[in-house]
């Protein structure tokens, strides 16, 4: 991609970033957080499209391109891929130096985490109460579908923040169809398409 | 990423084994040993290995009812087992000393890509590896849907439960708080369970 391209992208995107620097914005992003945390049903991939709606339409600390770049990164790298709320505080407050971007992260994933740890600590230690009883089966039962339904939509979501031409849509179907009906570790197919953006096969 | 640690063998006879209990320090070390050996994946089967036979914290079926419990309580299920383990052992600070434990290694790792990430991304080359990359990832996104649909499709509520949800979503941009708020209740009014 030319910089003129990336010139356009920044004027499309027509919003200044939120500056965290102001106390009232900064417990307003953490807020925003702390209670998306529990409502991150099915391990946490159901909050990928808020974050996107934060951290791009919302605050404006990302590009949409920069969304999908670090969906990757935090999809590639060792640890639970959950992780990205760290890259996401990060991307608000890299501008100010690589300090406040690891202190916004730190404090990003920190934030997502507490509600839902408090929330497992009073669960792992009530289980024996919890088991039986009927919020529990209702509870599991009901969210299911519920879930099922939204990582329709954050990997549609996903997809199309990624995706732009007909040979980036085949690589994704491919994979998708892979993670399907093999067993293979997916930093193969990351290192692959990576090597095929890399000859210039796969395009923005 | 080759390694099956199920497979690979162990020496700790199952059933025989009895629980220890871990101090704080050791927590923190068994979770950094998990998060460790499970670079490049299979965080799951690792953590079983490592808990279970090699240190003995937990028998099996404990285990098996912290995936449970992992799963159906909200955040990261990886992240939770960890919370599970240790607050089975010295509760609140128990929990965040094995979350410590758990992500001080990957997180340090991750931050410091986006820090390389939001330096070189302008790079021409680092851009087009990346764009490769994005379309896999994008594939991965896809495929979680597909992953569980197969636990609901004889179920005709559950399906027009996960539409409804998904047409909210992606066609009418209804936010996820909302959403859950509103479908979260009638769902478990229709799921809960009956006297027979």
């Amino acid at each position: 991609m030319s910089l003129t391209a990336q010139a356009a992208e920044a004027a499309a995107q027509a919003c200044t970033p939120v500056h965290l620097g102001d106390w009232r914005n900064l417990l307003a992003v953490i807020w925003d957080f702390l209670s998306l945390s529990l409502f991150s049903l099915g391990g946490g991939n159901t909050l990928l499209s808020e974050y996107h709606h934060l951290a791009v339409d919302q605050y404006c600390w990302l590009s949409s391109r920069q969304f999908a770049d670090i969906y990757a990164i935090a999809e590639a790298a060792p640890g639970p891929s959950s992780m990205i709320v760290g890259l996401l505080g990060m991307g608000a407050a890299v501008r100010e130096g690589p300090l406040w971007g690891v202190l916004s992260g730190v404090a990003a994933e920190a934030a997502i985490l507490l509600p839902s740890t408090l929330v497992m600590v009073a669960a792992s230690l009530g289980w024996s109460r919890l088991r039986d009883s009927p919020w529990r089966v209702a509870f599991e039962r009901g969210m299911g579908p519920i879930t099922l339904g939204i990582l329709f939509a954050v990997g549609l979501k996903i997809l199309r923040i990624s995706d732009h031409d007909t040979p980036a849509y085949a690589v994704s179907a491919l994979v998708c169809v892979l993670m399907l009906r093999t067993r293979l570790s997916p930093l193969w197919f990351m290192a692959v398409a990576g090597l095929l953006g890399g000859l210039g096969l796969v395009n923005r | 990423m080759g390694l099956d640690p199920a497979a690979a063998g162990s020496d700790a006879a199952p059933g025989l084994a009895s629980p220890r209990r871990p101090s704080h320090r050791e927590l923190f070390m068994g979770m950094q040993q998990v998060a460790l050996s499970s670079f490049g994946g299979g965080l799951s089967a690792w953590s079983q290995r490592i808990v279970v036979e090699e240190r003995q914290w937990l028998d099996n079926e404990a285990f098996i009812t912290g995936l449970t419990v992992a799963r159906l309580f909200p955040g990261p299920n990886q992240i939770n087992m960890a919370v599970y383990i240790g607050s089975r052992f010295h509760g609140l600070s128990g929990a965040l000393v094995a979350l410590a434990g758990m992500l001080l290694l990957p997180f340090s790792v991750l931050l410091l890509l986006g820090l390389a990430y939001f330096e070189l991304h302008m790079v021409m080359a680092v851009d087009r590896v990346l764009a490769g990359v994005i379309t896999a990832s994008a594939g991965m996104a896809l495929s979680m849907g597909f992953k569980l649909v197969g636990g609901y499709n004889r179920d005709p509520v559950a399906m027009l439960l996960a539409a409804a949800s998904f047409l909210a979503m992606s066609v009418f941009h209804v936010r996820l708080i909302p959403l859950v708020l509103v479908t979260g209740p009638l769902a478990m009014a229709w799921y809960w369970p009956r006297q027979r």
